[in-house]
């Protein structure tokens, strides 16, 4: 626990190169060790990196200092460590020797890092069970599918309308948090994910359980997401295209969480989380927060669908159904609740790894379960637990 | 005309009896430990699964020829091993979230789900595909001209006995004693010397006990089982047990009442039944829920301020 | 204005067949403090709940300002002016001093989702001015706390949550403050300190008025102008303290009957 003064001093301090040492080791580290991951076939080598992985947290659940220390570094050198980063996501798929699998596999846990950051606005910040983010997710993908396929409004276009519709449907989510609470509730949202995935299943117009297929990959300045790209001599396979665009994605979540998590709105729905009765008389309408954490669970939500629907260019039902949410909500819990970078963790963990097991063939959901279990059980308050908000120009 | 309103109220009722066995459990659980055990769905639907084993097991040794008398053993064998996962279960994961905020336990026994669902899909042969799963009673009678089915007669009968039996185990034995003590204060409970390990163990034994005959029920119902039926089953169940107000086991079996009930009806009078069986029941679901925010039978608890 | 600041006619609330609070009156003006005495289960706490918009009044008004907010939801009732603490306190233990007292001024800021989203910076400029007025308040509150605003809530004594709390409420900047047995589970040098920082607060904003529930007769005796003895859900006696205390209801309430008949 870091007291009143070391936060002040910590405040004052001005980068130093012990702090840039330790910034570049972690991101570089942690991209270099993604990156022997993403692309050995070896099973040894991969539960070696897991290993190292675990190791990590194992030394930081007995040395928290290390981790006080870590996070000090970061704010002293906020910008140096932001720019390093941009530049890692920037040129990760040239590290990637081509691999068009490794950058499928970078997509798709870029798009569940997103679903798991907007459940984190309800499950982390509010303490608010919703196990229908993947019926937001779903929603967002067919909006954009239909208005692509049926109207050919552009991709880009289709992004905020979808997103637009989904959190109309947040909102109706939302609505029955007026009065039920908790596991009451979480069925609420369980019943909302299943009719949604139901009457996607059912309706004509949505393609019924074939789902849609034959969806229009986005363009921009005259080149086709299906193309491949070529830059300073190297080329990237089209995978490369919607890595960038989840990485903006991603960048658009993170900065989402931040504001949010920083102001007056995240206050309050921490303020709920704890104790409904006392937010309540501190003046906080704690139905409009609920419904708010819904409506921007949804919106970014349906960002994420829309960027699946495009990518894969075939979507069914069974896409996004409860299990998906369930997943969604796992990432949050194993990566911390209510902290972005620990969200985003186990949002690529929970992807890769029943991916890079897949070695295991059919023991790997059997493996990723248990690993859960083991989880909740040994480090229940995540990878990266909640950290104490900071005031005073940080 | 009267023989298809005959045919639906007897599906509703025999559907209502599978379902209410599963969603007791849930309430049984939620009361106890203040839990939810989200993978009770998949704990029961094991059951069939060993009932199928235990009927191979028999002909292969003992019985030379599919006798009623193997299916009867299978099924007591059945009801007991299920009863026993349940209880380890508990003692291997779910004891261990008993302090832990509520939405950690669920995410862990959905988990659970997924490994129970697994293994069955592992250690049954080619367990992913789904297993014919014979009618307990084939027999069926003539009333007017209305054929009964005998095993939905019979699927009647023993859930209204599971529910007497569970209601007077709860209100009039020692036990059922102990268990609500344990319910009311975990603490209070200890100092009576009440062992609230052996009261967890016993409640776990007794939910998953009788969840595995509705998941028998169920298998046999539909002809068949696959090792992921659980999921839907348990959903339903946990579904009926809330709207009905968890920890009230006439919730429950109203709630059971209900659910069939919209499911019967959307099946008999809509010529898409089938499809959108679970949209509306799963409407009704939240319409209920919306309309009575702690379920029908369940208590409005007043915070304390 | 001449009028009281808080006034409540023939509050009621029934639940199923038990009459917690029955038709109590209460007028409070600007700058007043009021104690609340009786009996545990008096139905003093309820009576908070009723003005403080936790349970709807099943009869009776309440007027704050003039203004009627009877049966208004906690939130408005709270934005209207009146802040409260519990008697078991309740704080938001998962996060900072700063935190909480920054969550009591909730209704005095107004950044909403957009806001935060759309225009960060200012955003951002109105919670670290609110972060910047919490220290004072703490400061003012508890120089301890203060050294101490940026560890999170759970980790502090029992007096110390009590602080807290009054601080959270003092952030609202309320009409009326409603103190729920401040002193409860404090031991007597804490509850002479709680005497000393009240006094400082109604020094600091005269406007303030206070109703506080308490069992200390110490605190009773050395805070309030008006003492108001509950019983059975109905007021038994107000009046001065001294005058309060010789009433023959109030003993009964408090020794029994035969005590105070001996």
């Amino acid at each position: 626990m870091m007291t009143g003064t070391s936060k002040i001093t910590l405040a004052a301090r001005r980068a130093s190169g012990a702090d840039l040492a330790i910034i570049a080791g972690i991101e570089l580290g942690g991209a270099l060790l993604l990156g022997f991951f993403l692309l050995t076939d070896d099973w040894r080598l991969i539960v070696a990196l897991l290993a190292v992985f675990a190791a990590g947290f194992a030394l930081l659940q007995i040395r928290p200092a290390i981790e006080d220390r870590i996070v000090s570094a970061f704010h002293a050198a906020r910008a140096q460590a932001l720019g390093l980063g941009a530049v890692v996501v920037l040129v990760y798929p040239f590290m990637m020797q081509g691999s068009s699998y490794a950058l499928h596999l970078l997509v798709i846990a870029q798009l569940y890092a997103v679903l798991a950051l907007a459940l984190n606005f309800q499950l982390g910040s509010a303490n608010i069970p919703n196990f229908a983010t993947g019926a937001s997710y779903g929603i967002g993908a067919y909006c954009s599918a239909l208005l692509a396929i049926d109207f050919g409004v552009s991709f880009w276009l289709t992004l905020p309308i979808a997103a637009l519709v989904a959190t109309g449907f947040g909102f109706v989510l939302g609505f029955p948090s007026m009065r039920t609470r908790e596991t009451y509730l979480a069925l609420v949202t369980i019943a909302f994910g299943i009719v949604v995935h139901q009457l996607l299943n059912n309706f004509s117009w949505t393609g019924g359980p074939n789902g849609l297929v034959g969806i229009p990959a986005p363009t921009i300045a005259g080149h086709s997401f299906t193309a491949p790209i070529e830059l300073f001599g190297q080329r990237l396979p089209s995978q490369a295209n919607f890595y960038y665009l989840a990485a903006a994605l991603v960048a658009l979540a993170i900065v989402c969480a931040r504001r949010l998590h920083d102001s007056r709105v995240g206050l309050a729905w921490n303020a709920l989380r704890c104790d409904e009765l006392a937010a309540r008389c501190q003046g906080i309408n704690v139905v409009w927060y609920k419904m708010m954490a819904f409506a921007v669970d949804a919106f970014l939500a349906a960002f994420a669908g829309s960027v699946y629907a495009a990518y894969v260019s075939y979507i069914s039902p069974d896409n996004f159904t409860f299990l998906v949410s369930v997943t969604i909500m796992t990432m949050v819990i194993v990566g911390g609740m209510d902290n972005t970078l620990g969200v985003i963790v186990g949002a690529f963990l929970l992807t890769l790894l029943p991916e890079k097991l897949r070695i295991f063939a059919d023991y790997r959901l059997l493996f990723v379960s248990v690993i859960v279990i083991l989880f909740l059980i040994l480090r229940p308050q995540g990878l990266f637990p909640q950290r104490p908000r900071s005031y005073g120009g940080r | 005309m009267d023989a298809f309103v005959m045919q639906n109220l007897m599906n509703w009722l025999v559907l209502s009896s599978i379902y209410a066995l599963v969603a007791l459990g849930f309430s049984l659980l939620f009361g106890v430990l203040n839990v939810i055990h989200f993978s009770h769905g998949d704990v029961s639907i094991v059951a069939p699964f060993v009932v199928l084993a235990t009927v191979q097991a028999l002909i292969a040794t003992a019985f030379p020829a599919a006798t009623p008398g193997a299916l009867v053993l299978a099924c007591a064998a059945a009801i007991v091993v299920v009863g026993l996962i349940g209880v380890l279960a508990d003692w291997l994961v779910i004891r261990r979230f008993r302090n832990a905020p509520a939405m950690m336990a669920l995410v862990a026994t959905v988990a659970l789900g997924t490994v129970i669902r697994e293994l069955i899909r592992m250690i049954y042969p080619q367990g992913s595909n789904p297993k014919p799963f014979p009618n307990l009673i084939e027999t069926r009678l003539m009333i007017g001209d209305l054929t009964v089915p005998v095993f939905s007669l019979f699927v009647i009968a023993v859930s209204v006995l599971m529910m007497i039996v569970l209601y007077v185990v709860m209100r009039h034995t020692p036990l059922g004693m102990r268990i609500r003590a344990v319910a009311e204060d975990r603490n209070i409970a200890r100092l009576m010397a009440i062992s609230p390990s052996r009261i967890y163990a016993a409640t776990f034994f007794i939910a998953s006990a009788v969840g595995a005959i509705g998941g028998i029920f169920y298998a046999s119902y539909a002809g068949v089982v696959r090792f992921d039926f659980g999921i839907q089953l348990g959903l339903i169940g946990f579904s009926a047990a809330v709207i009905g107000g968890l920890g009230s086991m006439q919730g429950a079996i109203l709630g059971s009442l209900l659910i069939a009930g919209i499911d019967t009806l959307v099946q008999a009078t809509m010529a898409e039944g089938a499809s959108y069986r679970l949209v509306f029941a799963f409407l009704l679901v939240i319409f209920v829920l919306v309309l009575k925010p702690s379920g029908i039978l369940g208590r409005t608890v007043m915070e304390k301020v | 204005m001449s009028g009281p600041v808080l006034e409540a006619r023939n509050l009621s609330i029934r639940f199923g067949g038990l009459v917690a609070v029955a038709g109590v009156d209460l007028s409070l003006s600007a700058g007043e403090v009021l104690c609340i005495i009786g009996p545990n289960g008096a139905g003093k706490s309820t009576l908070f709940n009723l003005i403080s918009g936790i349970y709807r009044p099943s009869s009776g008004s309440v007027h704050l300002d003039g203004r009627a907010i009877t049966g208004q939801p906690a939130h408005r009732i709270a934005a209207a002016g009146i802040a409260r603490t519990f008697q078991s306190s309740r704080l938001f233990t998962d996060l900072t001093l700063v935190d909480n007292v920054v969550i009591g001024m909730h209704c005095r800021t107004r950044s909403g989702v957009l806001d935060a989203l759309l225009r960060p910076r200012h955003a951002r400029a109105e919670l670290e001015a609110a972060a910047e007025r919490a220290g004072e308040l703490l400061r003012l509150v508890s120089p301890d706390l203060y050294q101490r605003r940026h560890t999170l809530a759970g980790a502090l004594p029992q007096a110390d949550r009590r602080r807290l709390e009054i601080a959270r409420a003092l952030a609202s900047e309320p009409k009326v403050i409603m103190l729920d047995e401040p002193s409860s589970g404090m031991d007597d040098r804490d509850t002479d300190a709680l005497i000393e920082d009240i006094h400082m607060t109604m020094a600091e904003r005269p406007g303030l008025s206070y109703i506080i529930i308490e069992h200390d007769m110490r605190l009773v005796a050395a805070l309030p102008e008006r003492v108001m003895v509950i019983d059975y859900g109905a007021k038994i006696a107000e009046g001065p303290f001294a005058e309060v205390r010789q009433d023959r209801r109030v003993q009964e309430a408090y020794l029994g009957q035969r005590a105070a008949h001996a």
